[in-house]
């Protein structure tokens, strides 16, 4: 063989002077999409009038954090979870909690339209302070109950994390959902009973009943006095958060910890063999797609032009299933993949939610009604997703892209000499 | 050829072992698969593990990696209980596994491969040197860094097996069947680089089905059956055993 090739492939390992774009890439990128998430804070309201399409554009970013965390544990760890809902839940709850909370703390009252006055810009002003604390709130506490769930479940091998995240986020909704005490009793009246006549344990675990009647039960929770969740996450907060998580998986999956994972996905004995300590990989990897869906459900619940009512109706399995959807057509592991893959179901969910309300299918339906049928489009929805995976297995089982990363050809390694 | 590491020092002393198995005891469930066999290693010996399958050959190494758990007995390496240890401190601790069947990583380049092995010592330097000599060694993997491990030809997969275990810089090398399923070509090249990795220094534990090829380049040797150690001794002595020629060497 050519000895000076090889010369040459030994070298790279040694001294590969990193181009600027290599140094700075990340930097650029984080002051590219601040700069255009600026941009958009302000030209948007104008550019598009209509709220709905505002709301499709604002879904597609919180779906794509969806998918990129979800993307983590599914795609890069190789293990499979289904219940990311429940994670989207928590964050969405309790960012709601936070913001509605400091808002009354700033003065309270109904944010401004986004006329660009002086009240407006006060607002986003105070956006700066609340809009963080709520975000991360809520991805902290779903990475929090992301250590919990699989501490124990990632231990095990095969299909233990799926049955033990659907349960857990069907339970979350339920306990939610259901929780409805007739009286108009505070939290802090019920932490008050704490250590009376009733002792501990007991007044504890009515704190937790009168916690959960006080989000709502079934109709959601709306804001501290029924007015609905201020919904301070504008453009620019969730075009920055989207590009940010973007940056941040994308980072990950080309780290030394992505290839572990990798590797760990491949054969998990030799992974061993080599040091990678299994359970801490998945959990760490499980954590971090928890508090990655927190982070969308937060941003779900106080994003503009969004609904300012969070609703357990909102993290059913189907939000889970949509999420699975996305990892897997644009391609398990991707990062492109998962983007487009957001943007698919986004755009299809509404596309059908569009044609359902035009008025040749409402009379349709009606008409339909009244000889006892119903019509749901949304049904179809699932047809088409199910129709897609199966197309999507019989052709191409590894998704639109697989692992591979389209439009980066020149990154699709890990960097050579990544220090693990 | 630097692929012992350097800076790590072994606190044994002269005369006692570097690895030293007493009674160690192995259950698959209900089933015993070691039952107490002994044995031991000096710093810079070739010793290799040979018997039928079955026998117990890769349960004991599996059980020094600690990725199976022991029932009774103890392991000893330079002076540290390897019991008390989990997988990924004994790969720290210096012992480096070669999983039977060549266990790579086959949707990852060569490069990649290679780079886990070195996952514990995350100084770029020594991995670029390590990643040198491993390549010296097998100049295919040289030739090959960028490309997927899976297209790699069996023996090939077997020399990324074994270069991604040097790349931890060990000082305790298990082999687990390094013959096996390869042509006998490339066999004889795999056998050939274990000489010269031990000359080199290293301390390898080698178990093998293929006597005639273990026997050839250890020192000593234990012959394992059912669990326990039927015979030990000089490699060579084993070689001319009547015994062992019938059961492993075909006869006279």
């Amino acid at each position: 063989m050519d000895s000076a090739k090889q010369a040459d492939e030994s070298k790279k390992g040694h001294e590969k002077p990193r181009s600027a774009k290599d140094r700075f890439g990340g930097a650029i990128f984080v002051v590219g999409s601040l700069l255009v998430a600026l941009v958009a804070e302000f030209l948007l309201p104008r550019l598009i009038e209509d709220s709905s399409v505002r709301n499709i554009l604002m879904t597609i970013c919180c779906n794509a954090v969806v998918a990129l965390s979800l993307n983590v544990i599914n795609g890069m760890a190789g293990q499979f979870s289904i219940g990311h809902a429940g994670f989207m839940a928590l964050g969405a709850y309790t960012a709601a909690l936070i913001v509605s909370a400091m808002h009354t703390s700033f003065g309270g009252g109904t944010l401004p339209p986004t006329s660009f006055d002086h009240d407006y810009l006060v607002a986003f002003g105070h956006s700066f302070a609340i809009v963080p604390v709520a975000l991360l709130a809520g991805a902290l506490v779903a990475a929090l109950f992301g250590l919990l769930v699989g501490l124990p479940s990632l231990r095990l091998r095969g299909d233990y994390l799926a049955i033990v995240t659907l349960g857990f986020a069907e339970i979350l909704r339920l306990s939610v959902a259901t929780t409805r005490l007739g009286n108009d009793e505070t939290v802090g009246e019920a932490v008050h009973a704490i250590g009376g006549p009733n002792g501990f344990f007991g007044p504890v675990f009515h704190v937790g009943s009168v916690f959960l009647s006080s989000l709502g039960g079934k109709k959601g929770y709306s804001g501290p006095d029924g007015a609905g969740v201020p919904l301070y996450a504008g453009p620019f907060w969730v075009i920055f958060i989207t590009a940010l998580v973007a940056l941040v998986a994308w980072r990950l999956k080309f780290s030394g910890w992505g290839r572990a994972l990798r590797a760990l996905r491949e054969d998990e004995i030799a992974s061993e063999a080599v040091g990678v300590d299994p359970t801490r990989y998945k959990v760490t990897s499980f954590v971090i797609s928890a508090f990655g869906g927190g982070l969308a459900g937060a941003l779900y619940a106080i994003m503009r032009d969004g609904n300012p009512v969070v609703q357990p109706d909102s993290f059913t399995f189907q939000t889970s299933f949509d999420a699975i959807t996305m990892v897997i057509i644009g391609g398990s592991g991707s990062v492109t993949g998962a983007i487009l893959g957001a943007v698919f179901v986004t755009v299809t969910v509404k596309l059908i939610e569009l044609v359902q309300h035009a008025d040749v299918v409402q009379n349709l339906s009606s008409s339909l009604e009244a000889h006892g049928f119903s019509l749901d489009l949304n049904a179809l929805r699932m047809m088409i997703y199910a129709g897609v995976i199966i197309a999507l297995m019989v052709l191409r089982p590894e998704g639109v892209f697989g692992e591979r990363e389209p439009f980066f050809k020149k990154r699709m390694r890990t960097r050579e000499g990544a220090p693990a | 050829m630097r692929i012992a590491h350097p800076t790590r020092a072994l606190r044994t002393k002269t005369g006692t072992p570097l690895l030293s198995i007493e009674g160690l005891e192995v259950h698959y469930g209900g089933i015993r698969a070691l039952k107490g066999i002994s044995l031991s290693i000096d710093q810079g010996e070739i010793v290799s593990v040979i018997g039928a399958n079955g026998a117990g050959k890769t349960t004991t190494l599996k059980t020094i990696s600690r990725l199976l758990p022991i029932t009774a007995g103890t392991i000893r390496y330079d002076d540290r209980d390897l019991g008390a240890m989990s997988t990924e401190e004994v790969v720290e601790a210096g012992i480096s596994l070669v999983p039977e069947g060549r266990a790579i990583f086959p949707n990852l380049t060569v490069r990649e491969n290679l780079e886990l092995g070195a996952f514990h010592h995350k100084h770029r330097q020594t991995m670029a040197e390590t990643m040198e000599d491993v390549t010296k060694l097998f100049p295919r993997l040289g030739e090959r860094l960028g490309q997927d491990g899976g297209t790699l030809s069996g023996g090939e997969q077997q020399m990324l097996a074994i270069g991604r275990a040097l790349m931890a810089r060990p000082s305790l090398l298990l082999l687990d069947e390094p013959s096996l399923g390869i042509a006998p070509k490339l066999a004889q090249q795999i056998f050939a680089a274990i000489r010269t990795i031990a000359e080199a220094g290293m301390t390898i534990l080698l178990v093998e089905q293929n006597t005639r090829l273990a026997l050839s380049v250890s020192r000593r040797a234990y012959v394992l059956r059912t669990g326990e150690v039927s015979l030990e001794g000089d490699a060579k002595d084993l070689a001319k055993n009547e015994e062992i020629q019938k059961a492993y060497l075909g006869g006279v």
